[in-house]
């Protein structure tokens, strides 16, 4: 109860600074570019929710339930786009797709073209270009949410389906991974609503941009504030709608086995297909960016900034494990807890926690800082948080809490309500029964949900950046330095390793991937 | 418990540096890598140790909550309008300093001398050495003419430089004309605003567009950069030094500059990092790393920056630029800029 309020306190900060009247400005915003602003964000947010559905859902389903050489490989390899931060991707797209770069110029040289006049080519720094980079790079969360979703699915309903000649995917597969899905692209929702690095290098006016215009060019951090709080609302109204929708239905299975799907062997050329399909989002998400950020490495190889870079990794390292921990031990007892708890108020304030997600990096930590400024004097000075490790990984945890909790929450969807009750009626605990009877059966949910917590604190930037303690860098931080001035020569080997420490985890569960996806339960 | 150890080396360590020596807290909008040679350099002479915080926004409001616990000394900011918002919350320290006094002019600090500025970049139009010729433009104004529809790239107006430039716009044309000017430029743009100053050379040099502003430090950025495409970008354009007529206002230019945070614990030291900044060797190094132009009447500009030309500059107490902030993004905004 007191952790959840903690976490709530830089929200509520925030919201109290938008307690502000500033009319005169509104009343210009709405006239000019609010219009623009709110039409981009709606155009953003549409387009990358659909790609990364459609992305990830299809990928999902492609491995569960088909099986294809190489299927080892790729399902592992679907993950790693998660390790891109989008606006790296977003630097590295445009130098490689603008006018200069060498799609262009070697359309240029096969087709005799000599200006831009001559040929078409899709403008990389657009609205489309950020549904595209961002859809490719976001869709794991889709990919992981559904993948988990569909191997718990039991295998008694798909035959039922097929028994009464139903599609499989429609009638049974996408309606029971619902909550996995929905869960999914809630992250996505968030991470699109709260995007700067992307939006900003591409120019695109969305509400994000408008807010820092706002707070930097008219010096009003309150109007800034009022911004965010409404797309705030806009995403908490979104899903406590997705929720009425689907509280009438249950996700549990009540049947004695939660048998795993076996899957089909596909002939070869339809196996070439599936693998040519999932490569797609794989090379465009991951592969391509890579190889020209290490194209980019090579360009500026220096051994002084391959050292400068150690101790950096360490403290990103460091900082990443520690908050993970903290997130996902809070994030299980939580959701733990409000899913056998009565008390509605106290479910309310778990869930508007994990609504932290929702919100600007940067704004995030202005709510950060007040809500320390306000512990700091209440307390008489005893509790000096402001420019602390501290603080920045109590600032994670108030954004990455979501990651985990609706992984948990959608984990505890599918277990039968039964199990609670013989545990209670053998005289368990709730928390004993937490303990024995939910960890044991949502792990795979906590580990995904691990795995991306843990990647997402590494890509994290705006926050760490306002909250760090002097001379305290992490890979983003140490990133952003060269490539906020378009250096991307220099930002390449910093960002390099921000996707290979994203990878580490990837990577270490990859040798249990299948028994971690394919759980028996 | 497992922070237990963490917690008393942290607290060990933070005591034992409090001890053995002076130290000085900043809270820096300048990239590290930029800043690293000045503080290396003020450490040697002064034997001060200096930390760092370096972020582009949401400092002013960490040091505003920080309150009187705040560890910061010295701000540091790489445009006027930030020096302004700190000083517009009240977070500096009016510093009395015979030295800054002489080594910097009035119009370029504060008048309470809460803020001073240390470096100067002027905003300056580049264009195509092949398509424009020369003497065609020589003021800002002329980027507005019709001749040149679909010529012109742009940075997004809402970026603190052009927002700034849109302000000393304000202030010598008036609200009005400013905003006509702004109109018609915006009505020439080659394509929709993006990318930073080293795109806009970029877009020339790729024949997207032939007129466009920059800071002028980028454009030394691009003649010495490691990559060889961008040196070719820097060769393909002109520098025009705007508004030079002997009745013209000169160029406008923008700051780099500091102050003393309120509640400095380290006041001291605080004002001797921006002395040192202020005397002769600190000012030529703004030349040499990132080729700026010094604030101190006193020291000479570098070789290389005299060879791109000489220029008047704007004589705008610069204060003025960020009081009209909020009108000029106003005028952006309405434009679409």
């Amino acid at each position: 109860m007191f952790l959840s309020i903690l976490l709530i306190g830089p929200i509520f900060s925030l919201i109290l600074t938008a307690f502000e009247s500033n009319q005169e400005l509104w009343g210009h915003l709405v006239n000019t570019v609010l219009p623009i602003y709110v039409l981009n964000t709606l155009l953003l947010f549409i387009g990358v929710l659909t790609l990364s559905a459609c992305l990830g859902i299809s990928t999902a389903w492609l491995v569960t339930y088909y099986s294809f050489t190489g299927k080892k490989v790729i399902e592992w390899a679907l993950i790693l786009p998660l390790a891109c931060p989008a606006y790296i991707i977003a630097y590295v797209y445009t130098d490689f797709l603008e006018y200069a770069g060498p799609v262009q110029g070697l359309i240029r040289r096969i087709f005799g073209f000599n200006s831009a006049a001559d040929y078409y080519f899709p403008e990389i720094r657009s609205i489309f270009g950020a549904i595209f980079v961002m859809g490719f790079v976001l869709y794991p969360y889709v990919y992981i949410l559904a993948r988990t979703g569909f191997n718990n699915s039991p295998r008694s309903l798909y035959e039922t389906a097929r028994l009464y000649g139903r599609n499989k995917f429609l009638a049974v597969g996408l309606p029971l991974c619902r909550p996995y899905i929905v869960a999914g692209l809630a992250l996505v929702a968030m991470e699109v609503l709260s995007d700067f690095g992307t939006v900003e290098y591409f120019s695109v006016q969305t509400l994000t941009l408008g807010m820092f215009n706002v707070w930097i060019g008219m010096n009003s951090i309150s109007a800034a504030s009022q911004i965010a709080i409404v797309t705030f609302v806009f995403i908490i109204i979104l899903l406590v709608l997705e929720g009425k929708a689907r509280s009438s239905q249950k996700y549990n299975d009540t049947s004695k086995r939660l048998n795993n799907v076996s899957p089909k062997e596909l002939n070869s050329k339809k196996a070439l297909f599936a693998i040519c399909f999932c490569l797609v989002p794989i090379s465009v998400g991951f592969i391509v960016p890579v190889i020209i950020l290490i194209n980019n490495v090579f360009k500026g190889l220096k051994l002084d900034s391959f050292l400068a870079i150690f101790p950096v990794l360490l403290n990103t390292i460091f900082i990443g494990i520690t908050a993970t921990l903290i997130i996902i031990l809070l994030a299980f007892f939580s959701a733990s807890n409000s899913y056998f708890s009565k008390n509605r108020a106290l479910v309310t304030i778990y869930n508007i926690a994990a609504t932290g997600y929702a919100l600007p990096g940067t704004m995030l930590a202005i709510g950060v800082v007040i809500f320390f400024g306000f512990l700091d004097n209440f307390t008489g000075n005893l509790v000096f948080l402001g420019g602390t490790i501290y603080g920045v990984i109590f600032a994670l945890t108030v954004r990455f809490y979501a990651i985990p909790y609706g992984g948990v929450i959608s984990g505890y969807s599918r277990i039968p309500s039964t199990l609670f009750d013989a545990s209670k009626s053998l005289g368990y605990s709730t928390m004993s029964t937490s303990y024995k009877i939910t960890l044991p059966l949502i792990r795979t949910s906590i580990i995904a949900a691990a795995i991306l917590t843990f990647v997402d604190i590494v890509k994290e930037l705006p926050m760490t950046l306002i909250l760090r303690p002097f001379n305290f860098e992490t890979l983003a931080t140490y990133t952003y330095q060269f490539a906020h001035d378009e250096l991307m020569i220099e930002a390449s080997l910093p960002a390099f390793f921000i996707i290979c420490t994203g990878l580490i985890p990837i990577l270490l569960v990859q040798s249990h991937l299948n028994s971690f996806f394919y759980s028996k339960n | 418990m497992k922070f237990y150890p963490l917690s008393i080396i942290t607290f060990l360590f933070l005591s034992f540096t409090t001890v053995l020596g002076a130290e000085v807290n900043i809270y820096s909008h300048r990239q590290p890598f930029l800043i690293n040679p000045f503080l290396e350099k003020f450490t040697q002479e002064t034997g001060i140790k200096t930390n760092v915080v370096y972020a582009t926004k949401g400092l002013a409001q960490r040091l505003k909550a920080e309150g009187k616990n705040s560890p910061a000394d010295v701000i540091l900011t790489v445009d006027i309008g930030r020096l302004y918002i700190y000083d517009d919350l009240d977070l500096l320290a009016s510093v009395n300093s015979d030295i800054l006094d002489r080594n910097i002019p009035q119009n370029l600090k504060s008048p309470e001398n809460k803020w001073f500025a240390l470096s100067k970049r002027s905003r300056i139009i580049v264009t195509s050495k092949e398509r424009v010729k020369e003497g065609q433009i020589t003021k800002i104004e002329d980027l507005a003419g019709d001749q040149w529809k679909g010529k012109v790239c742009s940075r997004p107006g809402s970026h603190v430089y052009n927002r700034a430039l849109m302000a000393s716009l304000i202030l010598s044309l008036g609200e009005k004309a400013a905003e006509d000017w702004a109109k018609r430029f915006v009505g020439n743009l080659a394509r929709r605003p993006q990318g930073n100053d080293r795109a806009q050379v970029k877009a020339i040099f790729e024949g997207q567009c032939d007129i466009s502003i920059i800071n002028n430090y980028y454009f030394g950025k691009l003649k010495y950069s490691d990559d060889p495409s961008q040196r070719e970008w820097a060769k393909s354009v002109r520098l025009i030094f705007p508004n030079q007529g002997a009745e013209d206002r000169g160029s406008h230019v923008n700051i780099s500059g500091g102050g003393v945070a309120k509640y400095s614990k380290n006041k001291k030291e605080a004002v001797a990092l921006l002395e040192f900044l202020s005397k002769e060797g600190s000012q030529k190094m703004y030349g040499e790393i990132n080729f700026e132009y010094p604030v101190n009447p006193n020291v000479e500009t570098t070789e290389e920056l005299k060879s791109w030309g000489s220029f008047k500059s704007d004589r705008l107490p610069i204060i003025s630029i960020a009081e009209k902030a909020y009108e000029a993004q106003k005028i952006i905004d309405k434009v679409g800029w």
